[in-house]
């Protein structure tokens, strides 16, 4: 965890985080057949009548699965622009359920870390809505 | 939600200042949200008891680090790979938190940093208001939604006690409302005042002891 913020970030610790779980994680990631049954699992999701940005799928394929697919070379930006897809699309209650046995919170919840890690969570004395 | 607000930082101080590795872990959830224990404020005690360490001769090591929430298992494992490197841990959850974080390390010691004072709603940022005590026996049906052992000062089950004011506030503080005197006028105007007319039995005080629950679909998955 940072000490201060900065507007940078260290991909070289990113890269690191990555590959503490990169097995595991790379795994499940591939396994998601993107069939979608998860979907209606998700309260979230029913609550937003299908909005796809809170299917669980959708959640971690275009967090967790970027953060991989570009090896963790990413930049601010990037933490800021999936911090709503991370926190306030999932409250991580682990209702949701895949056939195929993905724990789509475990990755919600190791994303989190890793934007925690690079000082993005979020405001909650701030002007920001999270729901 | 769970509100708590930090110790002095001299309380805190004492609790770790013999450790020198200290991690400090704050929580993602209720005390985030009550601006108790979330990141920001995991950094903020982090520089002020270093400052203070510092100034009074000790040379410690303190980290920090968040976990979305520390009363449930599931969100420890990267915790689990760092407690070891550390002498003492910090916590910045409410005590629940607290006391799964030091049954989970149970040869490390883990102390509080915050004072967890209520079962609370969000009146405003930063400002939240307790409106239940975790009973275990809700009266609210007939108390108009208002909650006799929280709001009362005395916890009465049947009011009101004869202490309040004309003005309508209670007898032990000029400032706080009577909350029989509110259930009275909220039965009152909704027609159900013969909700508070009968004498209710005095009531078993669950929590007393410690409490568990298993919901009715799970009994049998934990029995035996
Ligand atoms: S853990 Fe997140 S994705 Fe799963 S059901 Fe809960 S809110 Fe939806
Ligand atoms: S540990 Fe306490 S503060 Fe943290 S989420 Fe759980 S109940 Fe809330
Ligand atoms: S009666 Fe009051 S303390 Fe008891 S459960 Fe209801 S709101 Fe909570
Ligand atoms: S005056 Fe009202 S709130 Fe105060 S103790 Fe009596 S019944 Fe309770």
């Amino acid at each position: 965890m940072p000490d201060v913020e900065k507007n940078t970030v260290d991909t070289a610790a990113i890269a690191t985080m990555l590959q503490s779980k990169d097995a595991e994680m790379k795994r499940i990631l591939n396994y998601c057949v993107r069939c979608g049954i998860c979907a209606e699992s998700c309260f979230l999701y029913m609550a937003h009548k299908g909005d796809p940005q809170y299917m669980p799928s959708y959640k971690v394929i275009n967090s967790l699965g970027i953060l991989y697919k570009k090896k963790g070379n990413v930049d601010k930006s990037f933490f800021e622009g999936i911090k709503g897809l991370v926190w306030r699309n999932c409250v991580l209650c682990h209702r949701c359920y895949c056939p195929i046995g993905i724990d789509i919170p475990r990755m919600i919840d190791f994303t989190r870390s890793i934007c925690r890690s690079q000082g993005v969570y979020p405001d909650h004395d701030g002007g920001e809505s999270w729901l | 939600m769970i509100i708590a607000e930090r110790k002095p930082l001299d309380e805190i101080k004492e609790m770790v200042k013999d450790y020198r590795k200290v991690l400090n872990v704050g929580c993602g959830g209720c005390t985030s949200i009550c601006l108790a224990g979330g990141q920001k404020e995991v950094m903020i005690l982090n520089r002020d008891l270093k400052e203070q360490l510092l100034g009074e001769g000790y040379s410690p090591v303190l980290d920090g680090f968040v976990i979305e929430r520390q009363c449930n298992y599931d969100f420890f494992d990267e915790l689990d790979n760092m407690v070891g490197g550390y002498d003492a841990v910090l916590s910045m959850a409410c005590g629940v938190g607290v006391q799964f974080m030091a049954e989970r390390y149970p040869e490390t010691p883990v102390f509080p940093a915050l004072n967890t004072v209520f079962c609370g709603a969000d009146r405003n940022i930063g400002w939240f208001e307790e409106n239940c005590r975790t009973c275990g026996e809700c009266v609210l049906a007939e108390t108009g939604g208002i909650c006799p052992v929280t709001r009362c000062a005395k916890g009465l089950f049947n009011g009101p006690c004869g202490g309040t004011r004309l003005d309508g506030t209670c007898e032990v503080d000029k400032d706080t409302p009577c909350a029989w005197y509110e259930i009275y006028h909220r039965l009152q105007a909704q027609g159900r005042l013969g909700n508070i007319l009968t004498v209710k039995p005095p009531r078993q005080w669950q929590n007393q002891t410690r409490r568990s629950l298993v919901q009715e679909d799970y009994k049998q998955r934990y029995a035996g």
